[in-house]
């Protein structure tokens, strides 16, 4: 419901008021976060870029450990950096310059703003995913079942809400958006280090252990599940349970911890 | 906890000839508000006994005043006095300790959506994404705000600031003064009761200042109350009705500019202050609140 402007109607004339919509409201703020999206694109690249690397250059490791496990590996890659650098990143960034303060002073709710950041980085993590796909079809021959697609497709936007309610904790907990910025590196890089070399059994058993119900090796598991769900496990099962626990526990961290404004 | 995201989900209400704000029922299909008058003999901002504290320092403290339609009212005070935490919960940014606050006759407590609805703001330091363009901010608010703007009628908006040729041109590409432009038709651009302005023209040469103030004279004209905080003496003079001026949290003296001039032109601390041999409103500012720098 919105109303049009044609000559300024002098304010002390009765008339209506209408609250603008809750789709108008929304709209219009994700219309304008997608476009601050599209305008960092090259950043976004990157994001994508740094898991289709890593599946290009396991083409090798595809015969010995499977197309589930590179492709999980390397959306879980991608989903860490989708919640971790960009959304928490660009939500510092945004307090910071007081752009969430203006919004809050007009008739936009906080979960509106939220909602539409998060559906930005839902689509981020759509297309992530389905070019992980596409390139370890066309790269390293990897095919999967339609359902692995598809479930595997969901696994990873369930695992993208470990990283985004992540993100959220560390944007809760840090101010100063270049402390995030060099702390969501930090993550990151442990995230795909300790995750990876710990799956492949290279530090040991204790911390292998440990990578297997880290969010890394969760969401990596779920992922992996849900490419091939002919052998899902009571292992896997444990996984998604983890996942979900890690998503509510950062979930309640991050909003509780969270301030609009730095000041 | 989940409150602080979700505390502003939205709760529609009507409008009924007591003047009372109902809640719209579940079964309601319309939940709109297109059969809910604006009241206009309601102040476009009532604020009555206000307290902010930030832990145990009391940052205001029985604060009160109204502005009406169809006028300017500056809020003076030093640095740390009290005007941007009295502003700030008049937007809604902070939690009071007590006392309400009602614009265009709507408790912000109560309903924050329609007192926001019924306010337009120009923060001190405005700020946008800066990957937009003018146009995509335009478009941004009008949409929150539930304005539906055609390109032409956003091209005419941007002719009346003379920024027609800035319409692709991101925020902080602007100078100064068309940045305040730009913030000015953003927040008016919904025709609220209320329009508050932080110190708008701060930083501002003179010219762009004389511009700005014609316009927030016009916005008046128009009928919309206005709540301007500033530190110069010479714009409450010129722009304003009248003034408050607020000093440890507290007002001290209310009135237009030569009410407060005469009536404390007696005043020694205000005579001490004088520099020019006659008493100015920076005098009187001066002699109220001290000649203590503050932080």
């Amino acid at each position: 419901m919105s109303t049009t402007i044609s000559t300024p109607l002098p304010v002390t004339e009765t008339r209506p008021l209408a609250l603008p919509s809750m789709g108008s409201v929304y709209s219009a703020l994700l219309r304008a976060d997608l476009t601050t999206q599209w305008r960092n694109r090259r950043s976004s690249l990157m994001v994508i870029l740094i898991p289709v690397i890593i599946l290009i250059s396991w083409k090798g490791l595809v015969d010995k450990f499977g197309g589930a496990f590179a492709l999980s590996n390397c959306i879980t890659v991608g989903l860490t950096a989708v919640g971790l650098m960009g959304y928490s990143n660009s939500v510092a960034r945004d307090r910071d310059k007081g752009i969430f303060q203006r919004l809050r002073v007009a008739p936009a709710s906080n979960w509106a703003i939220m909602a539409s950041r998060l559906t930005v980085q839902l689509i981020m993590i759509t297309i992530m995913t389905i070019v992980i796909f596409i390139v370890g079809y066309k790269f390293d021959n990897i095919t999967m079942p339609a359902s692995g697609y598809i479930i595997g497709f969901f696994a990873a936007l369930i695992g993208g809400a470990v990283y985004l309610s992540l993100g959220q904790v560390i944007v809760g907990l840090i101010k100063n958006p270049e402390t995030v910025n060099a702390t969501t590196r930090l993550v990151y890089f442990a995230f795909i280090m300790i995750g990876m070399f710990g799956e492949f059994g290279m530090l040991g058993k204790e911390i292998g252990n440990i990578t297997k119900y880290s969010p890394y090796g969760t969401v990596k598991a779920i992922v992996s599940g849900g490419l091939t769900p002919t052998i899902w496990t009571t292992d896997t099962t444990t996984a998604l349970m983890v996942t979900l626990g890690y998503t509510a526990v950062f979930t309640f961290l991050g909003v509780r911890w969270f301030r609009w404004s730095t000041r | 906890m989940l409150t602080r995201f979700y505390r502003l989900s939205p709760t529609f209400y009507r409008y009924s000839p007591q003047n009372d704000r109902l809640p719209l029922g579940k079964g309601n299909p319309t939940p709109y508000l297109s059969n809910m008058n604006t009241p206009t003999n309601q102040p476009a901002l009532q604020v009555s006994g206000l307290n902010v504290n930030y832990g145990s320092f009391k940052a205001v403290q029985q604060v009160s005043f109204e502005v009406q339609p169809g006028e300017i009212f500056g809020l003076l005070g030093p640095n740390g006095a009290g005007k941007t935490s009295t502003l700030s919960a008049v937007e809604g940014l902070i939690k009071p300790a007590s006392g309400t606050i009602r614009v265009a006759g709507y408790d912000n407590k109560q309903h924050p959506l329609h007192a926001r609805a019924c306010m337009g703001v120009q923060l001190q330091a405005t700020s946008f994404q800066p990957e937009l363009t003018i146009t995509g901010i335009i478009r941004l608010f009008a949409g929150i705000y539930g304005v539906s703007l055609s390109n032409d009628r956003i091209l005419s908006v941007l002719e009346d600031i003379k920024l027609q040729d800035a319409a692709a041109k991101r925020f902080g590409q602007l100078s100064g003064g068309q940045q305040q432009r730009v913030s000015l038709v953003i927040a008016t651009i919904h025709q609220p009761q209320l329009v508050l302005l932080d110190e708008p023209t701060t930083g501002l040469d003179p010219q762009s200042r004389r511009q700005l103030w014609e316009r927030i004279e016009a916005m008046r004209d128009r009928g919309h109350g206005i709540l301007l905080t500033t530190h110069s003496m010479e714009e409450a003079e010129s722009v304003c009705d009248r003034i408050a001026i607020i000093d440890h949290g507290q007002i001290i003296t209310i009135g237009t500019p030569q009410t407060i001039v005469d009536d404390n032109r007696e005043l020694d601390a205000v005579i001490r202050a004088s520099r020019k041999g006659r008493i100015t409103l920076e005098d009187v500012f001066i002699g109220l609140t001290g000649t203590a720098v503050r932080e």
